[in-house]
């Protein structure tokens, strides 16, 4: 019996420091900024702990009964916190009040554990063999969780999965305790049911975690979601583990911190650079800030406006640390305005001209989005540009819909803009295509005009960009208009093919 | 298929059946539709009926206040009317008035407005103009819809109004696919017959009759007198259609939609000349899209009409209802009822250009043989008119449906209606908003009269779940996106090109004017739409002209 409870021991620490574990690792999740988070987790959890010991001596009969009812409580709560972390982070004002509740009160009943078991073993070991043998078994199962928690548990079983078992882990020793203590135990029965319908929660929990994560959107992405919101236009959801952050708009991808620097770069630096002292500039769409924080490394620009529909994508990228920590505060300079509007109906209407317009729209997956790309769009473009001035459009893949990429081109050229078409390797997306349109030829910047610290584009970087391989030619060729949208309809079939693939 | 009119149904549907712009700001006060779960707001709008009670007490010998004169007095502002005085104004004449019953001019180009877009209420597009559309072409220059011509002559459009893509979808079998011809699912003689009716219609469009004119044309004052094709005016289309073997369901529905679509009746009522000119009459081409594509505004034809209006402020007369018109002299002299207040007064000039519906008439020109027999029907060429009902509804965002995404137009192989226009497909705007439906259902499964009747006795509850049923049908959950529903009756909504109306001798006789009384409506062709109705205005104003300066 003594070694039953020393395996107890054993037990209950590995669980109380995988709770701890997933409090801080959601909690790095959801709020960023991990050292943080771990810091002011592990903190009140160690406080909690202390309160549970000090409480402990207030417990004075019936010590094996309550040490059950102290599992009991450890399994259901310490069980259930991931999905409730994950499924409240949206629901509630103030996370961090759920959060630190949740980890104080699992913290309680931890530290009422370890003293509840030592006064129960007290009759059956000398002092020092009791003191040195509990906290033997407690650090080996610390030990034990730190190493399973990072490498077995999250990448196997998931947040979600890991606490949930762990749960079970605590119910067990509820079941064991009652089964050890059955002579001595009031409410035998009653404790044992209630153990058994909790244990059959937790399964449940287990057995439907998809369900679950599905319903804190955390399934249909790789990693964990750190952020969503919806608004009146999108779904915007943040995912993020430790290497990477992710943006989904509406289910796609806008770019993942690891490799968003070569598609931005891309995107604002061949015309950027081959400029004379660019002065003012457009960006449509790209809420997100990255294009602006390229267009900032360029001194001469004077004004950087940026139309974007959603007020919400800006005001986020403005003040979300982890976000304005990768566009470098763009959206906040002094340089920057920032204009909600619909970028067709705000076009028609300035009297403001541009040296350059960077066009960052997401992909014409629809019709609404291909009426942006319409050759009235484009027009309507051209007459916001100075004399000789240039736009740059993000043009889907040329690898995957290479119909669509030249349809872009196509259409540009149909309104009298020079097209320079070219292409970039970024690994979250495949190879991407951009077009160029400007008023006078295009001529490739030397590398002098290139701002220092660039890591994917160059001088040298950019000829091969240019060329385009047998397999992304088109095959057909087409001029996008309101009222063919053929765009629409050739990126529908094209990325139809992939998806259909799946 | 002649109705005769009696005078209480005549008063009863003129007060039902004027139709003009209507100020649509969303009644918030309008009651909810009872039996739904949703809260769905629902009202009845059109002109009040006091106008014509005030008339047919005060028939006879009113007391007139005073006396105007003018040298053209234009009766009905809708685009027979808007077009005479655009074309008087083009020409130098600018002393014209032009009376118009409702609060706003407009007819069957009416439109409206709420806090979620503009619509129409009735005529909603324009097919791109053939080159002997002249009149068509040549406003549409000055308006900058025709931006220029390219080196093959073709128009280049204003591209944010030609329809944009996809411009219509049908919903047959479960499912929304694209275009209104049933293609879907049809056996193999089925699709055959589609495409023989096609071939057909194409060799009816380049037809040419043995005088060397085009058979179909637009005006289609214009068409060849080739008995060949003057002949199909002799029967209805559903005949013509069973003379050719056409028997399979997908054809005969799809004929029967565009003769419902365009003259509200169904292929019995229908002349086979009118039948086969929706068809082979349109031949426009341009430089930047299809051919026989549309022209369309959020607010429908309302955009025409604005456009027409604003250069006219001063002449427009609102509220205004022409009671009795008399040839005295070289002169006419208008009466015109003041809604408003009630109160008679005169206009007298040198010309009336009568630019209402045509049985309008029969009531109203007093003939100075028998000046108090206006009732005695002399005037009346027993028009048959279509009744519609047009409802707006507002819906929180576009319902879900399967197949192909929303369609300017939409349409459902099963339902009675005509679908429904999307009055923002237009938009250049990439947000998800509330947006406005255009629902039209042209009651073509009657008689007009007993149409008629049901039209204006219906309540709105009775309406509006009518309307809310059919939707269903493409729609299950429309239901609870429906933020309210306007209704706009039209009593007496487009004439029927009936078997003979086109090539008879009524049309003769009623396009013939009464001393200095001219007439000019669409109704002098026989079919409603902008092209007639701007083409008999516009003649009109040509033979005022004519007139003053000899």
């Amino acid at each position: 019996m003594t070694y039953a409870l020393l395996i107890t021991a054993f037990v209950i620490s590995t669980c109380g420091l995988i709770y701890e574990l997933i409090a801080g690792t959601i909690a790095s999740y959801l709020l960023g900024d991990s050292i943080t988070q771990f810091s002011t987790v592990i903190g009140v959890y160690l406080f909690s702990m202390g309160i549970g010991s000090f409480l402990s001596k207030y417990v004075e009969k019936n010590i094996a009964f309550t040490f059950v009812q102290v599992e009991l409580l450890v399994g259901v709560i310490g069980g259930c916190s991931a999905t409730l972390l994950f499924l409240l982070f949206n629901q509630i004002d103030n996370f961090r009040i759920l959060l630190y509740s949740l980890v104080a009160i699992i913290g309680i009943l931890i530290g009422l554990e370890i003293p509840l078991l030592m006064r129960i073993l007290q009759d059956r070991l000398d002092f020092k063999d009791l003191v040195s043998q509990v906290f033997t078994f407690d650090y080996v199962g610390a030990l034990l969780a730190s190493l399973l928690f990072p490498l077995v548990l999250v990448p196997y079983l998931g947040l979600i999965r890991t606490s949930f078992l762990f749960g079970l882990f605590n119910l067990g020793v509820a079941v064991w305790t009652i089964h050890l203590f059955r002579n001595e135990l009031p409410y035998k029965n009653t404790l044992k049911s209630t153990a058994y319908l909790l244990i059959f929660a937790l399964v449940c929990g287990f057995a439907f975690a998809d369900k679950l994560m599905g319903i804190a959107e955390a399934a249909t992405f790789q990693d964990p979601v750190i952020y969503s919101t919806s608004t009146p236009y999108q779904r915007i959801v943040l995912t993020g583990n430790s290497k990477d952050l992710r943006l989904f708009l509406n289910g796609n991808l806008q770019f993942s911190s690891r490799d968003e620097y070569r598609y931005h770069e891309a995107l604002v630096h061949p015309a950027m650079a081959s400029i004379n002292a660019p002065k003012d500039i457009l960006v449509l769409g790209g809420g997100d800030g990255l294009a602006v924080r390229e267009l900032l490394k360029y001194p001469s620009v004077q004004t950087i406006t940026l139309v974007d529909l959603d007020k919400e994508m800006t005001v986020l990228f403005k003040n979300q640390g982890m976000l304005t920590r990768l566009n470098q505060n763009s959206l906040n300079n002094s340089k920057v305005k920032v204009i909600i509007n619909d970028a067709f109906i705000w076009l028609r209407t300035t009297p403001q001209k541009f040296d350059l317009a960077i066009i960052d729209f997401p992909d014409p997956s629809n019709y609404s989005l291909g009426k942006l790309y319409s050759d009235t769009f484009y027009k309507t473009l051209k007459n916001v540009l100075k004399p000789g001035g240039m736009v740059v459009v993000q043009s889907t893949s040329p690898f995957y819909a290479k119909n669509s990429f030249w349809c872009v081109d196509q259409t540009l050229r149909s309104v009298g803009f020079n097209t320079t078409p070219y292409h970039a390797y970024v690994p979250a997306f495949g190879d991407w295509g951009y077009v160029i349109g400007s008023l006078a030829p295009f001529k490739p910047a030397s590398q002098t005009a290139y701002p220092a610290g660039l890591r994917y584009v160059s001088a040298d970087t950019l000829p091969p960009m240019l060329c385009f391989a047998k397999d992304m030619l088109p095959t057909v060729s087409s001029v996008n208009k309101l009222n063919n949208q053929s765009l629409v309809h050739l990126f529908e079939s094209e990325w139809g093919e992939y998806v259909d693939a799946h | 298929m002649s109705t005769p009119i009696s005078r209480a149904v005549f008063l009863k549907v003129l007060a039902g059946c004027g139709i003009a712009a209507v100020a649509g700001k969303l009644a918030l006060d309008a009651p909810y539709l009872k039996g739904s779960k949703e809260k769905i707001r629902c009202r009845m709008l059109g002109p009040s009926s006091k106008i014509g009670h005030r008339l047919r007490q005060a028939a006879g010998n009113e007391k007139v206040s005073g006396t105007q004169s003018t040298r053209v007095t234009i009766i009905g502002g809708g685009i027979a009317g808007l077009s005479a005085a655009w074309w008087l104004k083009k020409y130098g004449v600018n002393d014209f008035i032009i009376l118009e019953l409702e609060k706003e001019v407009g007819g069957n180009s009416a439109s409206g407005s709420n806090p979620y877009g503009a619509f129409p209420w009735g005529a909603h597009y324009v097919p791109i103009p053939n080159t002997e559309s002249l009149y068509v072409r040549q406003l549409f220059e000055e308006l900058k819809i025709i931006q220029g011509y390219n080196a093959a002559g073709e128009p280049i459009y204003d591209e944010l109004m030609l329809c944009h893509e996809p411009q219509d979808r049908l919903y047959k079998d479960g499912a929304f696919h694209e275009g209104l011809v049933p293609k879907r699912g049809l056996q193999t003689d089925e699709s055959a017959e589609v495409a023989r009716f096609f071939e057909l219609m194409l060799s009816f469009r380049r037809a040419t009759g043995s005088d060397g004119k085009q058979a179909f044309t637009i005006p289609l004052d214009l068409s060849s007198q080739d008995q060949n094709f003057i002949a199909l005016d002799s029967i209805s289309m559903s005949q013509w259609l069973n003379d050719n073997n056409f028997k399979c369901k997908p054809i005969l529905w799809y004929v029967n939609y565009c003769c419902r679509d365009d003259y509200g009746s169904s292929t019995e009522n229908v002349s086979a000349w009118a039948g086969i000119h929706y068809f082979a009459g349109r031949r426009g081409t341009a430089a930047n899209s299809e051919p026989n594509a549309v022209l369309t505004w959020p607010q429908g034809n309302g955009f025409l009409v604005e456009k027409l209006k604003a250069p006219l402020k001063g002449c427009i007369r609102n509220n205004l209802m022409a009671s009795a018109v008399k040839q005295k002299g070289n002169k006419v002299l208008t009466t015109c009822l003041h809604s408003d207040t009630n109160e008679y007064s005169a206009i007298e000039s040198d010309f009336v250009i009568f630019a209402a519906p045509r049985y309008v008439a029969a009531h109203v020109i007093k003939d100075q043989k028998q000046p108090d027999t206006a009732h005695t029907h002399s005037n009346d060429f027993g028009l048959s008119y279509a009744p519609w009902m047009v409802a707006n509804i507002s819906l929180r965002q576009l319902p879900d449906s399967r197949g192909l995404a929303p369609a300017w137009d939409n349409v459902s192989y099963y339902s009675d209606s005509l679908g429904y226009v999307i009055s923002n497909h237009q938009e250049i705007s990439t947000r998800q908003k509330p947006t406005v439906i255009t629902y039209y259902f042209p009651l073509s499964q009657m008689q007009p009269k007993a149409a008629r009747q049901k039209l204006l006795q219906s309540t709105e509850e009775e309406w509006s779940r009518i309307i809310i049923e059919d939707l269903k049908g493409m729609h299950p959950n429309i239901e609870k996106d429906i933020i309210s529903i306007d209704l706009w009756p039209w009593g007496h909504g487009l004439i029927r090109p009936s078997v003979g109306l086109i090539w008879g001798e009524t049309r003769k006789r009623m396009k013939e004017a009464k001393g200095n009384i001219l007439f000019a409506h669409s109704d002098m062709s026989g079919m409603s739409n902008f092209e007639e109705a701007q083409y008999h205005g516009v003649e009109a104003a040509k033979m005022v002209l004519e007139k003053l300066e000899s």
